[in-house]
């Protein structure tokens, strides 16, 4: 039972993050190595804002995701743009971002762990185990925006460019579709989901600013194992590789430690036997 | 004159890919563009859908190589050789490229809306979606098959009526039967014929010189990215020399 809600929560969080990172992938090819790390901002605006100034949570958590979704288009236009073609480059500069946002982190909040309160108190027990209304809540949310994102992608006329653009950015160009303003749009989409996990998240976890490492090296894995700029992949993936780690956590002696490792290994071999991944685009041979 | 190119020159790095090319299509013409492998057809059409212009911005903004496009393109009395692709298709040139390129992992429907990505007006889309199922009667059938699984032929048929639904004046296609069996190859002309008597101008590039020589009102024959001759088929056949070297027939 344990293994069963530990796995749907981690699973439905990872499936928001790699989504969020392929989608940015599939339309403008960037591979942003500091998508988690908005994901650790916004958890520290939500404590910022809630605990520091005293705001009602649900309005510091809106707040929070707005606020990501800014920076990270701020950061679009001032920083990616430039360099969106060069592929190292974005690689680059997006670890470098990473990395101050942790040093800014750290210097304003300390390394000290933080932690927020949740927005609803109380529990009850199935199969002897206890479910917090607030892990409830989470859950929801995700499913929600997942649903959400679904809709947007497959229902609806940003959602066909998104996708289109994602398949073979040239054709896309010959149906009139704008290719910078796209991958803005889809930036913006991609990191205020990020952010929105931070949010959900925050009150279940510990924050402290080296909090983005973790969930990176597993959404990476999650993104391989479901196929680099698959969303369908990627909601797949995250659900295996959720029920994946909490069955280590829980089934074997000292499994915590193994987390990261379970992902990597699960990542290699992905590597190794099926380099495309499970749902795999290959993508058209760009001339 | 629905479309002018002067003097257009496109380079990469070193090689000269189109050569002093000038050419020119009238309203409701059926235009061929018939040379051999790596003569520049493809590469002119690339051209004036603004596509060798993309390459370039990402080559420049990679610091990969050097992409040298020059000349002036005129569509519908406008020049538009320095607008981008997508501003391109909004005027009316569709190009429906090489090697077909559907959107594998999109159903048949959705392929064909993407086309009318531009089209805003709903009835119209309608109407346009109408047509091309009209033509097509095949992609109604299929409509929400996955492109990836339709067949070659299928998905040559729905490239075209992909292009169909951007609303073309122009419509460029690109070897539509390259890798077609001959049957199938012959269907697609006839729709290419029945599209350019619905009064739609096209510019079309091919290998196949014999049927398309019988389609067409003119054709250019482009050689390492120069164009060698000029006529309609019958004239360009008469020529034995042009005929043995470069149709191959």
């Amino acid at each position: 039972m344990n293994i069963l809600i530990t796995g749907l929560i981690t699973g439905s969080m990872l499936a928001l993050l790699a989504i969020g990172f392929s989608l940015i992938f599939g339309v403008a090819r960037i591979v942003n190595i500091a998508h988690t790390a908005f994901y650790m901002v916004a958890a520290y605006c939500i404590y910022y804002l809630s605990v520091r100034v005293g705001l009602n949570p649900l309005l510091s958590m809106l707040t929070a995701v707005a606020a990501v979704t800014v920076l990270g288009l701020l950061v679009y236009k001032f920083l990616i743009d430039p360099i969106r073609e060069h592929e190292g480059a974005v690689l680059i500069a997006t670890i470098a971002l990473a990395m101050v946002f942790q040093e800014v982190t750290l210097r304003l909040f300390t390394g000290d762990y933080r932690t927020v309160d949740f927005l609803i108190t109380g529990f009850f027990t199935v199969g002897g185990v206890k479910v917090f209304y607030q892990q409830l809540l989470t859950f929801g949310v995700v499913l929600v925006t997942l649903g959400a994102v679904w809709f947007l992608l497959m229902k609806t006329r940003l959602g066909l460019a998104i996708r289109s653009m994602a398949e073979d950015r040239e054709v896309a160009n010959l149906m009139g579709m704008n290719e910078s303003r796209l991958a803005m749009i889809t930036l913006g989409i991609s990191v205020a989901l990020a952010g929105l996990t931070g949010a959900v998240l925050a009150p279940l976890t510990v924050l402290n600013p080296y909090m983005w490492m973790e969930p990176l090296i597993i959404m990476m894995a999650v993104v391989v194992l479901g196929g680099l700029g698959s969303i369908k992949g990627s909601f797949v993936a995250a659900f295996i590789l959720g029920f994946t780690e909490a069955l280590v956590v829980f089934l074997v002696p000292k499994g915590a430690f193994l987390k990261g490792s379970v992902a990597l290994t699960i990542m290699i071999l992905v590597l190794l036997i099926r380099p495309e991944g499970l749902f795999g685009v290959s993508f058209e041979e760009e001339r | 004159m629905l479309l002018e190119i002067a003097h257009l020159n496109v380079r990469y790095e070193k090689a000269v890919l189109i050569n002093d090319l000038s050419l020119h299509v009238d309203e409701g013409e059926l235009v061929s563009l018939v040379g051999p492998n790596g003569a520049g057809k493809s590469t002119t059409l690339r051209a004036i859908s603004g596509l060798v212009a993309w390459e370039r911005e990402i080559k420049r903004r990679s610091a990969g190589g050097e992409i040298v496009l020059e000349g002036t393109v005129t569509f519908d009395g406008e020049r538009i050789d320095q607008i981008p692709a997508h501003e391109i298709v909004r005027r009316g040139l569709v190009l429906c490229p090489e090697r077909r390129r559907p959107f594998r992992e999109m159903t048949v429907l959705e392929n064909l809306m993407a086309g009318a990505y531009l089209l805003r007006d709903r009835q119209k889309c309608r109407g346009t979606l109408d047509k091309v199922y009209y033509l097509f009667p095949l992609l109604q059938q299929r409509s929400r098959q996955i492109a990836g699984t339709l067949s070659g032929g299928e998905q040559q048929m729905l490239a075209i009526g992909r292009a169909f639904m951007s609303d073309p004046k122009l419509l460029c296609i690109d070897e539509p039967s390259t890798g077609l069996a001959p049957l199938i190859r012959r269907e697609v002309f006839d729709k290419i014929s029945e599209i350019s008597r619905l009064g739609i101008t096209i510019l079309l590039v091919e290998q196949e010189v014999g049927v398309v020589f019988q389609m067409a009102h003119r054709n250019y024959v482009l050689s390492s990215g120069k164009i060698i001759a000029e006529g309609t088929g019958q004239q360009l056949l008469a020529d034995e020399v042009l005929r043995k070297t470069y149709l191959g027939l």
